[in-house]
């Protein structure tokens, strides 16, 4: 899944006879569909933040009023910090979680790294509500996990922090987005000859140390995308904290959500918050990737 | 020597694994028990939810426009998809194609809510009213870089010499895209759109902001847990994860039989 992993570069060895329109004719359809639905809508969105809404209607302006709304409220600013946080705790387990996954795929048991792949293919698309429908009947206070561990006597009452908490939305959507991590890391180990870890070894380089110097600069770039992949869409997901979360653990996509299809509707105002979120969480993402870049640079 | 170290690698798969297919193993056994609550111990087995299911009034039309959705996703954003990935690797900087693929995987980072959003704010000020059409739009648009990377990830491993060896013995452009290329990359173009196709199926968070009061299986899904907790959802979301896990398998295949 990851962009930048290095590939046979077919154009050179390729029809080299393609002429600008042989090249552009292909391009194109899909070309136009991104920019008229991906790249206008995106930016419609970034116009329609600055309007105004006046009942249903939208009023265009240039106005900031949204903008200063969202960081003058306490209450946004503290969603906003909670989504940030639930975001970055998920893509903490995830991130490593995958990383060892895909590691032990190359390296351990490297027959069955295909096989273990299109499990995990295979549970990415089971269905993302069903996923979130099935963590809350797992979590919930009558659940399968509460019944299982009173059938067994281990609690008198069922634990109440199982579900409509921070942590049922930390492990939903650890369930969810794993799958999607492990693709990008195992890609970028299959890139990793394996007598390179061996010639570090051999060295005498600590598995630390080899970890940190040998195999991570190797496989950033796989690091970067399942970092994105993990942190950007827990970050961005509604449906999640809206089915699994409580009123204490809203995430600021059920307020955008709102915006859109609830009584309330702003939708100057969720485009807004759309942009805000966006924003916060790109500023992070790219702060996160230079510490990690710092570290492995020691 | 490494066997005896084995098992705790192993049993950090398998325990990974587990966490992965418990979800969708709960939502199978559950939808074939017979108590409401979903809950230890299992008492006993029925059918009973699949039949209350499909009593309900909305399925027929959810299960139509699903249909609908899915198959115009499959051949718009497969065709439109494998075009792309087709005019990328004739590209001749690496620099150009490397950021175009990277642009077309866009839509995949950028949360669903967003492109949602971003979707019906522009239909609206288009004055189009919501419905199916916004919602295939948006279907096509999540699942062309899913499309694009496939593809492009087969035509990277593409030996293009035999083109080139047509060519050279007379056979033209179009006749060599025909009788060479064409069959050779048709079983993952067609992985791709199934691949398209399942990603559809299951689409809700684009659909839910741009289809208006429009029904898909994922909406009508959504409904029922809104309300709480209802068997028939276990039953209906089986039906969904089979059609899902069908698809989905297929597509592997077709992407793994790569004639070479």
């Amino acid at each position: 899944m990851s962009t930048d992993t290095p590939s046979a570069d077919p154009a050179s060895v390729g029809p080299a006879s393609g002429t600008a329109a042989m090249v552009a004719l292909p391009l194109s359809p899909a070309g136009l569909f991104y920019v008229v639905f991906f790249g206008i809508p995106m930016l419609s969105l970034l116009v329609v933040s600055f309007w105004r809404a006046q009942g249903f209607d939208l009023i265009p302006d240039i106005s900031l009023a949204n903008y200063q709304k969202i960081m003058g409220s306490a209450l946004y600013r503290g969603i906003l910090l909670r989504t940030v946080g639930i975001g970055l705790v998920t893509a903490a387990i995830i991130v490593p979680v995958a990383f060892a996954l895909a590691y032990l795929m190359r390296f351990v048991f490297e027959r069955r790294g295909q096989f273990i792949l299109q499990l995990i293919l295979v549970s990415l698309f089971s269905g993302y509500l069903v996923r979130i429908y099935a963590w809350r009947t797992i979590l919930g206070k009558q659940g399968l996990l509460n019944s299982a561990l009173q059938w067994l006597g281990l609690i008198d009452a069922p634990l109440p922090f199982l579900i409509y908490s921070n942590i049922a939305v930390v492990v939903t959507l650890t369930g969810l987005l794993l799958p999607l991590a492990v693709l990008p890391l195992y890609s970028a180990m299959l890139n990793v000859p394996r007598d390179h870890l061996e010639a570090a070894r051999d060295l005498g380089a600590g598995r630390l140390h080899l970890l940190r110097t040998v195999l991570l600069p190797m496989v950033m770039p796989g690091v970067r995308t399942a970092f994105a992949f993990a942190f950007l869409l827990a970050a961005g997901d509604y449906v999640t904290p809206s089915l699994v979360g409580g009123a204490q653990s809203l995430m600021i996509g059920n307020i955008i959500a709102d915006q859109f299809r609830g009584t309330g509707a702003n939708w100057p105002l969720g485009a807004a918050l759309a942009f805000v979120v966006v924003a916060v969480t790109l500023i992070l993402y790219l702060a996160v990737m230079r510490l990690i870049g710092w570290v492995t640079r020691w | 020597m490494v066997r005896a170290t084995k098992w705790l690698p192993a049993a950090f798969v398998v325990l990974v694994l587990t966490y992965l297919y418990a979800p969708i193993a709960v939502i199978v056994i559950f939808s074939f028990t017979t108590s409401p609550r979903l809950s230890l111990p299992i008492e006993g087995f029925t059918l009973d939810w699949y039949a209350r299911s499909l009593d309900n009034p909305l399925i027929p039309i959810a299960l139509q426009n699903t249909a609908i959705l899915a198959l115009i996703s499959a051949i718009v954003a497969g065709l439109l998809g494998a075009a792309f990935a087709f005019g990328l690797v004739r590209l001749q900087h690496a620099r150009v194609r490397t950021t175009l693929l990277a642009a077309s995987l866009l839509p995949a980072i950028v949360p669903l809510l967003v492109i949602g959003i971003a979707l019906a704010v522009f239909f609206r000020t288009l004055g189009l009213q919501q419905g199916l059409i916004d919602a295939a739009i948006g279907h096509v648009l999540v699942s062309l870089p899913f499309v694009v990377l496939t593809v492009n990830a087969r035509l990277e491993t593409f030996d293009f010499s035999v083109l080139e060896a047509a060519r050279d013995l007379g056979a033209t452009r179009f006749q060599a895209f025909r009788d060479i290329t064409f069959p050779l990359i048709r079983p993952s173009v067609l992985g791709a759109a199934l691949l398209a196709a399942a990603l559809s199926l299951d689409e809700f968070v684009v659909t839910w902001f741009n289809i208006g009061n429009q029904q898909t299986l994922p909406v009508l899904v959504w409904g029922l847990m809104r309300r709480g907790i209802d068997p028939s959802i276990n039953a209906i979301a089986t039906i969904l994860l089979a059609a899902l896990v069908g698809l989905v398998v297929i597509s592997n295949l077709l992407n793994r039989k790569t004639p070479s």
